[in-house]
């Protein structure tokens, strides 16, 4: 279990299966995913992706927590993917995906836990992630974070009938330090 | 076949390893690449093999031989992640043979390859990264027409610092605008 200020980060469970299951349904969740996310997920196939990261250990290429409150609530997933051991770099990803929990400081305590593991316990240099630019809460989010924009892809993604920007964000260790020093 | 001003694309073949294997290999050519270490050659005969499975189709990755006109094969260009929901690709492009370099056989490819990619394959959007200390490369790339979208912070670590990449892109419209007129020869 990693401890954050708000939320746990802890191994995923295939007793997140229905949880899992009902968010990568919800439209209001899944817009903001991109890739297969952009269809519906069946039971089984959501069962044999869930499956696969419980049963592997988790290494420098496979980092995948669940996120919980303090009160043991599941409300969403944090992960780190396309870890590269020399570049020192992963691409961060996450999903809260208990509306009910959107907008109170989780998701972004999340993502400085996360952060912070990868830069503290896996020793990267360097963080990534990509967000789309109808996605102001997560953008505002990631920049509580320290995360910088760094590159704007022009109509890159299409959703709901239109071309839109895909926004890559960089965080590199030394400034998540300072800004962890001055918080 | 897919004929050009210098140059044409073609299929890659099996005999075409050798030369593969070699560029691979040498340090100069792989130097701004995504491979640092060294390639055996049974793994560079089964990447060949292995683009044999079938006919080349849009979606995944889709690699072409370049080769000048008298028949000279000097490297290959290419797709990857090529989406079709998006109707975007990435592309990626290696001259080997470097009595090549800086003659205007890159930018040849890359423009017919830009061509196909819009006017065949009916992309939206094209883009690459580059090594933001690959001087030649990205002056290519504004030929042809890519606009810098970003510079990626020390992205990569090679030859002994963290190195920033920049990241290119090209709309359609962008790429007639600017070469309306100029089909390839073989339309």
């Amino acid at each position: 279990m990693i401890e954050g200020r708000l939320v746990n980060l802890r191994a995923p469970d295939m007793a997140d299966l229905q949880r899992n299951h009902r968010w990568m349904n919800d439209r209001e969740v899944t817009r903001f995913l991109g890739g297969a996310a952009r269809y519906v997920m069946s039971l089984g196939a959501e069962e044999a992706w869930l499956r696969e990261r419980c049963e592997r250990m988790m290494s420098f290429d496979n980092v995948f927590f669940a996120v919980e409150t303090k009160d043991g609530v599941h409300i969403g997933n944090t992960n780190f993917f396309n870890a590269g051991p020399e570049d020192r770099r992963a691409e961060l990803g996450i999903m809260i995906g208990e509306r009910d929990y959107w907008s109170k400081g989780l998701g972004t305590d999340a993502v400085l836990t996360i952060a912070r593991f990868g830069f503290d316990d896996m020793n990267l240099h360097r963080i990534i992630l990509h967000v789309f630019s109808y996605n102001p809460r997560a953008i505002a989010c990631y920049r509580k974070c320290g995360f910088v924009e760094e590159v704007r892809m022009r109509q890159d993604m299409f959703h709901e009938g239109a071309y839109h920007d895909t926004i890559v964000m960089g965080l590199l260790r030394d400034d998540f330090r300072r800004l962890e020093e001055g918080a | 076949m897919i004929e050009a001003t210098l140059v044409r694309l073609r299929e890659i073949e099996e005999s075409d390893v050798d030369r593969y294997f070699n560029w691979i290999n040498d340090r100069e050519v792989t130097r701004h690449l995504q491979m640092r270490y060294q390639v055996p050659r049974l793994a560079e005969e089964t990447w060949i093999r292995g683009r044999h499975s079938g006919p080349m189709a849009f979606g995944g990755d889709m690699n072409f031989a370049i080769q000048t006109k008298d028949g000279r094969h000097i490297g290959s260009v290419g797709f990857h992640y090529v989406n079709p929901e998006n109707r975007k690709a990435t592309l990626g492009i290696m001259i080997g043979d470097k009595e090549f370099w800086s003659k205007g056989y890159g930018t040849d490819a890359m423009l017919t390859l830009l061509r196909f990619g819009f006017d065949e394959m009916n992309l939206r959007r094209i883009d690459l990264s580059v090594d933001a200390d690959n001087a030649r490369a990205i002056a290519c790339y504004r030929k042809c027409g890519f606009v810098e979208e970003g510079r990626l912070r020390e992205h990569r670590y090679s030859r002994g610092a963290y190195r920033d990449q920049l990241w290119m892109g090209i709309l359609r419209e962008e790429f007639h605008a600017r070469h309306r007129g100029t089909p390839s020869p073989s339309t």
